[in-house]
């Protein structure tokens, strides 16, 4: 079907796409890997059987009963990556990245037609930028 | 050959017909919704014959379905997932939300590769639009900060002013003749000037369709709002993408749903750090999750790829409606009226 190729997607859509694949797998691949570690009792830093006690409450008393702590920002998890659960949620993390890293990946080729893009681009990743901080310097402000 | 095709789409259509369905009355109706989880959750508690192992292999199931729906109709999947799990499932509505979130990106994430390459999906259009509702998300978040604490129901009108809307826009779909391949005549200057235009191999048609994009500026506005209403409440957006992307700036469906995931996956991405920072995201609910919805979206996005533009049509009228219902009933359960 010669009509396929007349297709013509520019190269920086064609980069963000790979961008996006490849940390897509990479994340996918350690929340998934670390997570059925952490599902056959290799060291967690939640207990399966009292998450699955508390999995009914509250995110806030959850945590309150599982581990006794309060959480707010990132540090409780990434000061327990030894733990397989810990590291499944970098995993996660991962993933959460995928999109950044695709619009810094696909920034040097955006405005190679239209240079406005350039700009939007670098709107969006800094707006993403704030986006990960915004829970660390705006703790009550929800937003999606 | 035909005939066999014919009947797998039927069989298709009827399977999604029955979940959405099944959707609806599940929140629709409290005594059941209530019921069934209570039946759940017993069944969950300790000394039950459900071993813990099965509610991971459930929700394998359960989110491998919505992974096929969800990138044939352009949502992420947290509009089935988050009130399908709230009514079935024993978990906190913090866990369901944080997984339907991380769930909802996977399966952009999952999709969206195929799409771009494919031609269907455009990051030029969505570069300008995220740029509006990611700030007007923020501003939400903090006026709704705001709201919440001076007039407590006020969320609940607009909960039902945004069912209303989208009954609306189900209406113009549902009477509206070119939503598939709507035609532009022309493009606005700001269009032109990004090169807001395309094209894509549309193997119904077995040929190559080209598309441009108008009315940059109002749907920039529509953008803003939607951020704003989205961060305002904490709700999810990817259902009101594809009618703004179709009836006003006169995308294709299919390149209006493709692009639509695409936005999802800035969108959701930058909404998972907040609920990361609060811990309502637990790896024992999204591991298995993910596993299905990665798989169903694949699967999903292989399918809208091949899928008549009226099939998919069809599809996010009906997400339309299960939205526009949830969202009525949500309001007036709020108001105490029913």
């Amino acid at each position: 079907m010669p009509e396929k190729d007349q297709v013509y997607v520019d190269p920086a859509n064609l980069v963000f796409a790979k961008a996006m694949e490849v940390v897509t797998y990479i994340g996918i691949a350690v929340m998934i890997i670390f997570g059925l570690l952490y599902l056959v009792g290799i060291s967690s830093f939640v207990d399966i059987k009292a998450a699955i006690a508390h999995w009914h409450l509250p995110v806030k008393e959850f945590w309150e009963e599982v581990a006794g702590i309060h959480i707010q920002g990132y540090s409780w998890f990434l000061k327990n990556l030894s733990k397989m659960d810990c590291l499944s949620m970098l995993g996660i993390c991962i993933l959460s990245l995928a999109p950044l890293a695709s619009l810094v990946a696909a920034w040097p080729k955006a405005g190679a037609q239209h240079k406005i893009m350039y700009l939007l681009f670098l709107i969006l990743i800094l707006e993403f930028v704030f986006a990960i901080l915004k829970p660390i310097i705006l703790p009550g402000v929800g937003g999606h | 050959m035909r005939g066999s095709r014919w009947w797998f789409w039927l069989l298709f259509f009827c399977l999604v017909s029955l979940f959405l369905s099944a959707a609806y009355l599940w929140a629709a109706e409290p005594s059941l919704a209530e019921a069934g989880k209570e039946a759940m959750k017993a069944a969950g508690a300790k000394g039950s014959s459900i071993p813990w192992w099965l509610w991971p292999v459930i929700l394998f199931g359960f989110t491998f379905i919505i992974g096929v729906i969800a990138p044939l109709s352009g949502v992420g999947g947290g509009v089935l997932f988050v009130p399908l799990s709230t009514a079935f499932f024993p978990f906190s509505v913090d866990f369901i939300r944080g997984a339907g979130l991380i769930m909802a990106l996977t399966s952009a994430l999952s999709s969206t590769p195929q799409f771009i390459r494919k031609g269907l999906a455009n990051i030029r259009i969505m570069a300008p639009l995220v740029c509006v509702s990611m700030i007007t998300s923020v501003i939400g978040g903090i006026v709704g900060l705001w709201i919440t604490n001076a007039y407590p129901s006020g969320k609940y009108y607009i909960t039902i002013a945004l069912g209303l809307v989208l009954l609306v826009i189900f209406i113009v779909m549902l009477t509206s003749k070119r939503v598939e391949f709507p035609e532009v005549k022309e493009q606005d200057g700001f269009s032109k000037a990004l090169g807001l235009s395309g094209s894509w191999y549309e193997p119904t048609l077995g040929k190559v369709i080209e598309y441009k994009i108008t009315r940059l500026p109002i749907g920039m506005f529509f953008f803003a709002l939607v951020g704003f209403i989205a961060g305002m409440f904490g709700l999810g957006a990817g259902w009101a993408n594809v009618p703004v992307l179709n009836l006003i700036m006169g995308a294709p469906i299919k390149v209006a749903v493709a692009t639509s995931m695409t936005i999802i996956t800035i969108n959701d991405a930058a909404a998972a750090w907040i609920y990361l920072s609060k811990g309502a995201v637990l790896p024992l609910i999204v591991v298995p999750s993910v596993l299905g919805i990665s798989i169903g979206a694949r699967l999903g996005a292989k399918l809208a790829v091949k899928a008549k533009p009226a099939f998919v049509k069809i599809l996010v009228m009906g997400i339309m409606l299960l939205a526009a219902a949830l969202n009525i009933v949500k309001g007036l359960k709020g108001l105490h009226v029913i």
